[in-house]
């Protein structure tokens, strides 16, 4: 089953277009990786499936419905966002015990588990929490709630690296154990890139790219050699990125069948290029298309 | 820990075959399952499935329904034939590559093979 | 409908809901008695009257917003602080709208009992055996406890869809709606002080309204007050978040 599906989905404000035309379908228990620059449209996205904002045009179904004012829908649905406001007032343990009653599955052993090792101080007023402390009781309503779909909108803002590679590892041991549909958006591509099964990249409102993560893995290659070599290779293929260093070159392009051998064939050492990698390829490509659309491939220093 | 210039699955199926290779995980005893791996590796458990699945097609690996995966008898030895036949490519031809590019001819490398092994 | 999710978003944290409010209402109230007590014991020798008049003085005092306040910005903290939140939760606007306006009249009732006891007692007592005037204000009606019942509800309510129905406007338009709000007050003001000064109908009229009776000027908060709802329950609706 298909957990979301959006068809020319746009949300237009006065002064930008936030979304413009999105059509994805997300296969229901995998992790979906949702990334993309700031501004490219993620948060917006998933304020439209969780019925948060209004769409300008397209249609959409999240778990088979369309989630605006949905109640049987939105239940299902939990959505973590980096800029949730809490009142002023509250404290964690406030939120956690409304949430607790807001999502049918919420478990409640995992909620204090969370707790404890995040060191959530749960009696402490809202605002005089550290932006990580905030982070944190999003990530224990994210992960407790066990909600069919859960989106985490950049869920780890001030957390350090112990506390994050602490979130990876909760996040796959539940998945593992209760499956369900995951989408992630984050900045920290290395670090995510093994959990995602899938990969939307968005770049101004538009999907830049919509791919299971293991075709991803043959998409583009880098190069490297006598830049004689490289450029010899590169004619003809598409290239995402080049640059130079005297008379040495490396290139990322993206691959085809055959391609490997054929750059180790011309005397080139062949890397692979990770999401990472792709992504800032990708998305730098796109804004240097969008500048000079009739030279797509940047040349980053020429000697 | 895992070989990132391959496929992630391809890296799992080659770290659990490394595995049997060096008796870690015995013949007819089970290996780990895929959400242990998944966890232990921190990817994907879809993607530690496919790893496993391709060695359930290969014949190294054999589920048990309900029970889980068991190394096949035999494996070992299929495995280090197959890799056998893989290490000229894998390894011989860099390996003349580089030494073209240093000058260095097959009667020397094959001396320093000899040098290397002595030691 | 989960409304009783939204109605524990409004009272999880229960000395915010209830504590202050009411410890306000107490520190307010012994505020107002030590002025009673010193009063009738410092003055009460050399005048003897100054008990009726201090009596008299008090219908006007305004020691119960100490209750009254807190309670005016419930509205504003429901559409500002706890929609965003209900938002967040996965809550429906018609669940939000729905469990906020029950907690709405819930408070108002809870309140205005609370007064309308306090006035019962008040009166019963004469002014705590000192003659203050706390509960038994103009505010809340000097009429019958019932007047004072139905009297404070309605404006304890009104008062925070009215509350309610701002927030959400200044949501939905921003800085604009502030301005133009302000400036139909100030228009609004304007006309009443023109008309006053340079209409002698309107002045009558004006007049009229002053002595108008109970009733009619509970239909008028009553009024107010629906259309507060009917603005606020249309905004929120369309609310998006932001």
């Amino acid at each position: 089953m298909t957990a979301i599906v959006t068809q020319g989905l746009s949300k237009h404000y006065p002064e930008v277009r936030a979304l413009d035309g999105v059509s994805i379908e997300l296969e229901e228990h995998r992790i979906h990786g949702l990334l993309g620059r700031n501004g490219a449209g993620k948060t917006t996205l998933m304020q439209l499936l969780t019925g948060q904002v209004f769409a300008t045009a397209g249609s959409m179904q999240v778990l088979g419905a369309s989630p605006v004012e949905n109640a049987d829908v939105l239940s299902q649905t939990c959505f973590i966002q980096e800029s949730q406001r809490y009142p002023d007032t509250f404290r964690p343990i406030d939120v956690l015990r409304i949430a607790a009653g807001a999502y049918p599955n919420w478990e409640q052993a995992l909620a204090d588990q969370l707790v404890d090792d995040f060191r959530l101080p749960v009696k402490r007023t809202i605002k005089k929490l550290s932006r990580g402390q905030l982070s944190a009781i999003g990530i224990v309503i994210g992960l407790a709630s066990r909600a069919p779909l859960t989106f985490f909108d950049e869920p780890y803002l001030g957390l350090d690296a112990v506390a994050r590679r602490m979130f990876y590892d909760y996040l796959l041991a539940d998945f593992s154990q209760h499956p369900r549909t995951i989408v992630l958006s984050t900045h920290h591509i290395d670090e995510v890139a093994n959990l995602l099964e899938h990969v939307v990249i968005l770049d101004q409102g538009r999907v830049l790219l919509d791919a299971d993560t293991d075709e991803l893995q043959h998409a583009a290659i880098g190069v490297s050699g006598r830049a004689a070599d490289v450029d010899a290779f590169l004619a003809g293929r598409e290239v995402l990125e080049r640059t130079a260093l005297g008379s040495l070159a490396s290139a990322t392009v993206t691959a085809h069948d055959g391609d490997e051998r054929a750059a180790r064939d011309a005397g080139l050492d062949v890397s692979p290029v990770s999401l990472q990698a792709l992504f800032v390829h990708l998305t730098t490509a796109s804004a240097a298309g969008a500048a000079s659309p009739t030279a797509p491939a940047t040349d980053v220093a020429t000697n | 820990m895992l070989d990132d210039s391959k496929p992630l699955f391809v890296a799992v199926a080659e770290q659990i075959e490394d595995g049997i290779l060096d008796g870690t995980y015995a013949e007819e005893d089970p290996v780990p399952s895929t959400n242990e791996l998944a966890a232990f590796l921190r990817i994907n458990p879809a993607t530690a499935g496919k790893g496993f699945n391709l060695l359930v097609d290969a014949g190294v690996l054999i589920k048990r329904r309900g029970i889980g995966m068991f190394v096949a008898p035999g494996a070992r030895e299929a495995l280090r034939q197959r890799r056998r036949s893989a290490f000229q490519d894998q390894f011989i031809a860099p390996l003349l590559r580089e030494a073209a590019q240093l000058g260095i001819t097959a009667e020397d490398l094959a001396d320093m093979i000899t040098k290397e092994v002595a030691r | 409908m989960r409304i009783r999710n939204v109605v524990q978003l409004h009272t999880v944290n229960r000395l915010q809901a209830f504590g202050w409010p009411l410890v306000f209402m107490a520190l307010s109230l012994v505020v107002v008695l030590i002025i009673g007590a010193l009063i009738v014991h410092v003055t009460a020798a050399g005048e003897p009257d100054a008990r009726a008049s201090m009596n008299q003085g008090m219908r006007w005092n305004g020691a119960i917003f100490a209750l009254l306040g807190p309670l005016i910005g419930f509205g504003f903290t429901a559409m500002g602080q706890y929609f965003p939140l209900a938002l967040g939760l996965g809550l429906t606007r018609r669940e939000f709208a729905a469990g906020t306006a029950l907690v709405f009249v819930g408070n108002a009732a809870f309140y205005a009992i609370i007064i309308s006891i306090g006035k019962v007692i008040e009166l019963a007592t004469g002014g705590f055996g000192l003659g203050i005037r706390f509960f038994d204000v103009a505010y809340t009606g000097f009429g019958e406890w019932w007047q004072t019942l139905v009297q404070t509800f309605l404006l304890i309510l009104t008062v925070m869809l009215v509350g309610a129905a701002i927030t959400t406007a200044f949501h939905r338009w921003g800085q604009s709606f502030l301005w133009s709000f302000w400036i139909g007050l100030a228009l609004v003001v304007l006309g009443f002080v023109a008309g006053m000064v340079l209409s002698e109908p309107f002045r009558g009229f004006v007049g009229d309204l002053g002595t108008m009776g109970w009733l009619p000027w509970m239909g008028v908060i009553a009024l107010i007050g629906a259309i507060g709802a009917a603005v606020w329950l249309a905004l929120v609706r369309r609310a998006q978040a932001r």
